[in-house]
């Protein structure tokens, strides 16, 4: 049935983390985004106090990793779904934060879809009871400096020795890198075999050989840690390659491996991108309000008002290509297309809107204080648009499922 | 629940208008355009399918199927033809101004005839723009005074879909000069009432199917009855008459969906067959991503249509689902256009020749986007609304005379 209202779980759950966000993050926000860091009691605090919603806030769908409870069948389930709301709203509040919340983060999809039941249970199994314990991360290594959008190209080698095996390379801009317990290494074990030769490694932190490189100077979400790390005789046993060498007999599994875990959270990065989107339309929007509804009136008014209308309807339509993406998911319907064009619709709409919502303000609207986090959200931003597969790749996505003939350009 | 499920009867009827426009329509497409009419034939077997009764109420002799099936049923019509779906018989705007500015009773009472067997000739029609610019605030020359125990209305109105083939209309005139828009009205007017006469019939840009013209009212008498009054209290006629609009908007972006599919079908097709230095043009990056970018547009607009539709018919609040609206369809109607352009542009030459239909596609979608608010106007209503301004008429109305729209 044709429904486009949240349940009644979903209210609650996005009032919830709106609130939360409203008084407990956004005051933290501009320190934290000066300070380069998400506090640990602070976040432990925001664990706590968002407990009733765990595993719906997660950095990528789910913030512990678990799997997902069996259902009864012919139920279906609405974890996707849920989750773009709840990654919209959280993002809305601070995005480095939903970045920087403890769990596999983007290292679970891949452990999630490939990992042997053992390796499932080991490497979800470590993060523990993070309501008590330390809270842990997990990471995923795919970009190198030489290899971005072209996946193919990676040039961090494995090679076999005994029941080990040894990795070399520099995998970069990954989040949360240096403090992921372990991180999900794409390595090859032949570069001429391109994506045929690609295999998925855990590689858990302290391993002899692996070591955290540069953390990175970022334009926005400065509060989030984006390291380097670095591979050198890094020897890995045979249970850390994901899913089993079994696993990499068809060709392009590795490349798969690392493919199918975007299909899941595109949807979510263009969720949170609409949230940051939305904070900034909602800044100007009031500002507009405050100044000349209420106020004097000027005689730009329409024109601003129109300015604002389109930013507010192109987010609306980004939130559909969300909405559809998420539910198609849900579903299990292949949704690749859909994933992307939800991703490359919210990157360019929110970053469209923070860049008139800036202009729509004035100066006031570049100001650095606690209170206007404008220019923060406008350096934030930008990001949505390139990690996880930049507009363009997006666009090769979709443009391979319009035409099937096409392989490549 | 976030649900993009049809229900089966929603299938149902998007299938069956599906399998009518491929089947019939699609291959008589420049044969309507000739015509500048939507043949007989064409007409008896929507008419048979009550197409044009689907959103309207029961208790008005409707299928009361609401704003969402109407929106599937339009997106399909559209995909085929979007002009001919302006010249498939059935109330239209007539119909959605009965229901949202008159009393059950008045409803009922104009509407029972297009449920007759042989209405497949039936029209209705709205006349709200203005022949002649009054520069006084509301922009109305047409005036109605009192005249016995009725009104007698004259004026000259433009921009009048079905003009000629109406056989009812809903006059919107001046009542009381010194209140403004609050000193508008609506008259239920039939053709032959003595004193109304069908003018010139509009050559326009696109949507040749559409009948397109004016009407003269010459002191034309109603009775009392006749008039529409709208919402009782609060939001008062104006409020009844932004509703009309909103709904209506809907239906049209809803043909605009379905000829910017239509648009990008076809663009699809030829870049995938057409080659130039060795390979199909669309597997350049330049032409695919614009396909893509086309795509997203149509995707987009479709969902968010579906998201207002859902809002009327779940009896949303109506800020909510004047807000929804008002996005959706100025999206979708922007959205047509850039794909309409887009389809003609990857055709080069050949779609610029009207041995193709491209060049169709593109002057109907900017036809399309006047026949209803405007996205300017749709714009400066959803400003409004998330703002918190008054809802002024001035503002969020289509103006009757300076960019005037077709009803």
């Amino acid at each position: 049935m044709i429904d486009f209202t949240l349940s009644k779980k979903q209210r609650e759950l996005k009032e919830g983390i709106h609130n939360l966000g409203k008084f407990v993050v956004r005051p933290m926000s501009l320190s934290m985004d000066k300070n380069h860091e998400v506090p640990e009691d602070f976040l432990r605090n925001f664990i706590n106090m968002a407990s009733s919603f765990r595993g719906s806030v997660g950095q990528w769908g789910s913030a512990t990793g678990e799997e997902e409870k069996p259902r009864e069948p012919g139920r279906i389930s609405e974890t996707n779904r849920t989750a773009a709301i709840a990654s919209e709203e959280l993002a809305w509040a601070d995005a480095a934060l939903v970045l920087s919340l403890p769990g596999p983060g983007l290292g679970g999809p891949p452990v999630r879809a490939t990992g042997t039941p053992e390796q499932r249970a080991r490497f979800f199994g470590m993060f523990g009871d993070m309501t008590k314990g330390p809270l842990r991360w997990g990471a995923y290594g795919l970009t190198e400096p030489g290899a971005g959008s072209d996946v193919s190209g990676i040039r961090t080698s494995a090679r076999r020795d005994g029941d080990h095996w040894v990795l070399n390379g520099r995998k970069c801009y990954i989040t949360n890198g240096a403090r992921a317990i372990w991180t999900v290494i794409f390595a090859t074990v032949d570069p001429s075999l391109g994506r045929a030769g690609h295999r998925a490694f855990v590689v858990e932190k302290g391993t002899p050989g692996f070591e955290v490189g540069k953390i990175e100077e970022k334009m926005g979400l400065r509060a989030n840690e984006t390291a380097e790390l670095v591979l050198e005789d890094c020897r890995v046993p045979d249970q850390n390659l994901l899913g089993g060498e079994g696993a990499y007999v068809s060709k392009e599994k590795g490349f798969m491996t690392a493919m199918k875990t975007f299909d899941n959270t595109r949807p979510l990065v263009g969720a949170m991108a609409v949230g940051i989107g939305r904070a900034a339309y909602e800044y100007a929007r009031d500002f507009v309000k405050d100044n000349y509804v209420l106020g004097r009136p000027i005689p730009r008014y329409a024109a601003i008002a129109e300015r604002l209308a389109r930013v507010g309807r192109r987010l609306d339509a980004a939130r559909m290509l969300v909405w559809r993406a998420t539910y198609m998911a849900d579903l299990a319907m292949p949704n690749a297309k859909e994933a992307s064009m939800a991703k490359a619709a919210a990157g360019q709409a929110a970053t469209a809107a923070c860049i008139e919502a800036i202009e729509i303000c004035g100066a006031h609207g570049s100001l650095v204080t606690e209170h206007a986090l404008l220019e923060k959200w406008f350096r934030d931003i930008k990001v949505y648009d390139i990690f996880e597969g930049t507009g363009n790749i997006q666009r090769v996505v979709i443009s391979k499922r319009l035409m099937p003939a096409l392989k490549s350009f | 629940m976030i649900d993009f499920e049809l229900s089966e009867d929603q299938r149902l009827v998007q299938q069956s208008v599906a399998d009518f426009a491929k089947s019939t329509l699609a291959g008589r497409v420049r044969e309507i355009e000739k015509a500048r009419a939507v043949p007989e034939d064409l007409r008896r077997l929507a008419h048979e399918m009550a197409l044009g009764l689907v959103d309207v109420p029961e208790s008005a002799g409707g299928q009361g199927l609401g704003m969402l099936t109407s929106v599937l049923m339009e997106e399909e019509l559209g995909a085929a033809d979007a002009a001919a779906a302006f010249g498939l018989a059935g109330p239209g705007a007539f119909g959605a101004a009965l229901v949202e500015l008159g009393t059950a009773e008045q409803a009922q009472a104009e509407l029972a005839a297009f449920a007759e067997a042989d209405a497949f000739g039936r029209f209705g029609a709205v006349a709200w723009s203005e022949a002649a610019p009054n520069r006084a605030r509301a922009g109305f020359t047409t005036v109605a005074t009192r005249a016995d125990t009725g009104w007698s209305i004259t004026g000259k109105k433009a921009f009048v879909v079905n003009a000629h083939l109406a056989d009812r209309f809903v006059v919107f005139a001046q009542v009381d000069a010194d209140r403004g828009w609050d000193g508008i009205g609506a008259f239920v007017v039939h053709r032959d009432n003595p004193g109304l006469a069908a003018g010139a019939r509009h050559d326009t840009l696109g949507l040749d199917a559409a009948d397109f013209g004016e009407i003269e009212l010459t002191g034309a008498v109603v009775a009392a009855t006749a008039r529409l009054e709208g919402d009782v209290g609060e939001g008062g006629f104006t409020r009844a008459a932004l509703r009309f609009f909103a709904k209506r908007a809907l239906v049209v972006a809803a043909r605009a969906v379905g000829l910017a599919r239509f648009a990008f079908d076809l663009a699809l097709e030829h870049v995938e067959n057409r080659k130039a230095f060795g390979k199909p043009i669309g597997h350049f990056q330049a032409v695919a991503f614009a396909l893509s970018d086309r795509h997203m547009d149509v995707e987009a607009a479709r969902w968010m249509l579906w998201k207002a539709a859902h809002a009327w018919d779940a009896k949303a609040k109506e800020e909510h689902a004047l807000l929804a609206t008002a996005r959706a369809a100025a999206f979708a109607l922007e959205a047509a256009m850039r794909t309409a352009d887009e389809c003609v542009g990857l055709h080069g030459g050949s779609g610029f020749i009207r041995d193709l239909v491209a060049e169709k596609l593109m002057r109907d979608a900017k036809q399309l986007a006047l026949c209803g608010p405007s996205a300017e106007q749709l714009d400066q209503l959803a400003a409004a609304l998330e703002l918190g301004a008054p809802l002024d008429p001035a503002v969020v109305l289509p103006t009757p005379d300076t960019q005037a729209i077709f009803t």
